[in-house]
């Protein structure tokens, strides 16, 4: 009984993590349009392409962060989520 | 090679000095709560310089970018995230695995340049500033 808990939670930790990387494929969307809309404008009007691409950087930098908080959840369920979780297990059958 | 442009050299070096401020504060904090050790040091360095190479990446890429056509220059951004995030990827997986670095000063670093560009546009709309100093107005 206690192997097939581990399993579950094992098994749900790396679903929990394979479902939170999908949030990761947003930003390269995202950042895509942005940077088509630039090109846009850019071509629009020339003199303008140092403050369209700090504006955009700025804007890539935030549009990222999504990416990376589905990474660190990601790395936190496959990697420290299952140990505690045993752990707590453990402790509660004794 | 893509020679770096003037805008992206200057975004990087102030997202470099944000996140090495902010990089020598949770040291700082890690020693005030007494957690501080070697792995937390060397985490931190690994995290920060991951940041840093990936913010220059994106810059190297938006630059590039902006050279081509619209649908070329989205395609490149989607290849250029994904490759930057499988990197982010392996790092995070290093700093998970190996016992020299510590996870979560490992994992912090990399949102630094998120709340560089928040403490920016705070600072800049408290002066009532253009973001790039105004150096490019039309």
């Amino acid at each position: 009984m206690t192997e097939l808990a581990i399993g579950i939670i094992l098994g749900c930790c790396a679903l929990g993590a394979g479902v939170a990387m999908i949030a990761g494929i947003g930003p390269g969307i995202g950042e895509g349009n942005a940077v088509a809309k630039a090109c846009e404008a850019i071509g629009r009007q020339p003199e303008c392409r140092g403050q369209v691409t700090t504006t955009m950087l700025m804007g890539c930098a935030v549009a990222e962060t999504t990416g990376l908080y589905a990474l660190v959840i990601a790395i936190l369920l496959i990697f420290v989520a299952p140990q505690r979780l045993v752990d707590i297990l453990m402790n509660i059958v004794g | 090679m893509i020679k770096p442009d003037k805008t992206v050299m200057k975004e990087t070096g102030f997202m470099a000095v944000f996140s090495l401020i902010a990089s020598v504060l949770m040291q700082a904090v890690f020693l005030i709560i007494g957690k501080w050790n070697l792995s937390v040091l060397l985490g931190n360095l690994i995290g920060y310089a991951v940041s840093i190479l990936n913010f220059f990446l994106m810059g190297l890429s938006v630059q590039h970018s902006c050279d081509k056509n619209e649908k070329e220059a989205a395609g490149f951004m989607r290849a250029s995230q994904i490759l930057r995030m499988f990197m982010l990827f392996v790092v995070a997986i290093l700093g998970a695995v190996l016992d020299c670095f510590n996870i979560v000063t490992t994992l912090i670093p990399l949102f630094f340049p998120r709340v560089a560009v928040f403490f920016r546009q705070s600072f800049m709309k408290k002066n009532g500033g253009d973001s790039d100093g105004g150096e490019n107005r039309v």
